[in-house]
């Protein structure tokens, strides 16, 4: 792992070359694209006929962004190269979800009603998890689903209804969420964001070492699939058992021309698994691996565990968040706990007590002369 | 026929319906940095504090994203580890964030941020 020189040049040694310059350009074009979209819509909620008649700004808006959205995407898609040569096939489903949760962010950013606003953003997290499945994150994406969209949207909701003051009747919505503070300029330091992001993802050093890393990847991540279900003895015998009941089967099969009356009886459960002398059980053949297993007539068996029997992603990763960071999910439990306490803390409501009070809750004698309450009683 | 299976596309294999492809990859990094722009220009000009604080949680959202994606490239579920504690870290930041804008809310009667200018130096 050469993780100490990095492949990320720094905008200081950067060239713009053309390469650079069409990126930055597609960058610079959607950005105002979206400058555009946060300019306050000219239509007043209070005319009803002007309800339904459309915004010129925001029309040209949408399709100045969604140009260099698209400029961005050929441009990305360019740049992506297996083994040196351009990926042919456009990969669809990255490019809808990516689209709906970007729109959903622009919308979001723009959106005059909060909440609105938050009804977007869960059209972005779903959007999202789309993402993180076809990246291959199963867990994570449901995960994200009933934990952001489920419970921390939520909250968001209720704050919103809590805190937020009915509109105004032939007002709207309420200034400050009509009028964007300095839209240019934020639009502006968004831009060089993006534009500093996608030089250093899409520059041809990153995408050379990209690359590179994604070629070991795709057999590390097996590799570690395997390494984790040795590490899990439960799930191995399992797995294993599931293996030798079809590889059993197949067997019986095979051997099955003079006596067809065996083949539907059940295989033989396996007692338990041989660990080899450094530990594990597992060992490599073609197309997945192969483990020693003890019946429980005390007879050995070789079980051969094809790769499509690995461990599905919530498991593995369940195995590498307490094998790699059991400090990290102390530390979470914590956060989480003291994240409790300060929201009780600080959205408790402050009473003023008066002297008086005071005193009666220190357990001292109230001086109260007048009234019911307290007294001197 | 172990051939044959390797010689599938990843998109089909068996194994797992994900595609490690590199333009897959790319489009998950660029939608990454464009929705971390959109968060970033959302919090510096949106007013309204609740709204400020989601646009944190759509930050949040984009730094998943990446990491998910670098993960993918290393072949590492570390990245997916991360994401939890950031699914974690969000939460808690909203439970907090969400108790002060009630405090604040009750104060001035406003979710305007400028409503607390006069907190900001000079």
């Amino acid at each position: 792992m050469d993780f100490a020189s990095p492949p990320f040049h720094t905008l200081a040694q950067a060239t713009l070359g053309p390469e650079a310059i069409a990126l930055l350009s597609a960058s610079a074009i959607s950005a105002a694209g979206l400058a555009l979209l946060m300019q306050p819509s000219r239509k007043s909620s209070s005319n009803p006929s002007d309800k339904f008649r459309l915004d010129g700004l925001r029309i040209a808006g949408t399709v100045i962004a969604l140009a260099g959205f698209a400029m961005l995407l050929v441009e990305v898609i360019k740049r992506a190269t297996t083994d040196g040569e351009a990926s042919t096939i456009p990969p669809v489903f990255p490019m809808i979800f990516g689209t709906i949760a970007l729109a959903g962010a622009a919308r979001m950013v723009t959106h005059p009603k909060p909440v609105f606003a938050a009804l977007y953003f869960i059209l972005v997290v779903i959007a999202t998890a789309g993402m993180f499945l076809l990246l291959g994150a199963e867990f994570m994406a449901f995960a994200l689903i009933i934990v952001y969209a489920g419970a921390i949207l939520i909250t968001y909701m209720f704050v919103l209804m809590l805190a937020q003051q009915s509109p105004v009747e032939g007002v709207g919505d309420a200034w400050y969420d009509r009028v964007p503070r300095e839209s240019i300029s934020a639009v502006f330091v968004g831009f060089v964001m993006l534009a500093t992001l996608a030089d250093a993802y899409f520059s041809g050093t990153t995408q050379k070492f990209l690359a590179d890393r994604r070629v070991d990847g795709e057999t590390r991540s097996v590799e570690s699939a395997w390494d984790r279900l040795d590490a899990m003895p439960k799930l191995l015998l399992e797995t294993a058992r599931d293996a030798y009941a079809t590889q059993w089967k197949a067997e019986r099969a095979a051997a099955a021309t003079s006596a067809t009356a065996g083949i539907d009886a059940a295989a033989p459960t396996l007692a338990s698994i041989v660990r080899k002398a450094d530990g594990t059980a597992l060992s490599r053949m073609d197309g997945g691996r192969s483990v020693e297993a003890k019946l429980a007539d005390g007879n050995s068996v070789v079980v051969s565990i094809p790769d499509t029997m690995l461990p599905d992603n919530s498991r593995q990763v369940g195995v590498d968040l307490v094998s790699k960071f059991p400090a990290g999910l102390e530390i979470a439990g914590v956060v989480l706990l003291m994240a409790l306490f300060g929201a009780v803390i600080l959205a408790r409501k402050q009473i003023e007590l008066g002297e008086d009070e005071r005193r009666g809750l220190a357990g001292m004698r109230r001086i109260t002369v007048d009234g019911e309450a307290g007294g001197l009683r | 026929m172990n051939e044959a299976l390797s010689s599938l596309p990843t998109a089909v294999s068996p194994l797992t319906f994900a595609s490690s492809d590199a333009a897959t990859i790319n489009i998950a990094l660029l939608v990454s940095a464009l929705l971390f722009a959109c968060g970033l220009v959302g919090f510096l000009s949106r007013r309204n504090m609740i709204i400020m604080f989601l646009c944190t949680e759509l930050m949040f959202q984009a730094a998943a994203l990446a990491m998910i994606a670098f993960g993918k490239v290393h072949g590492d579920l570390s990245g997916q580890v991360f994401v939890i504690f950031i699914l974690t870290v969000a939460a808690a930041e909203a439970a907090l964030a969400l108790g002060l804008v009630v405090l604040l809310y009750r104060r001035r009667e406003t979710l305007d941020s400028e409503a607390w200018s006069e907190l900001r130096e000079a």
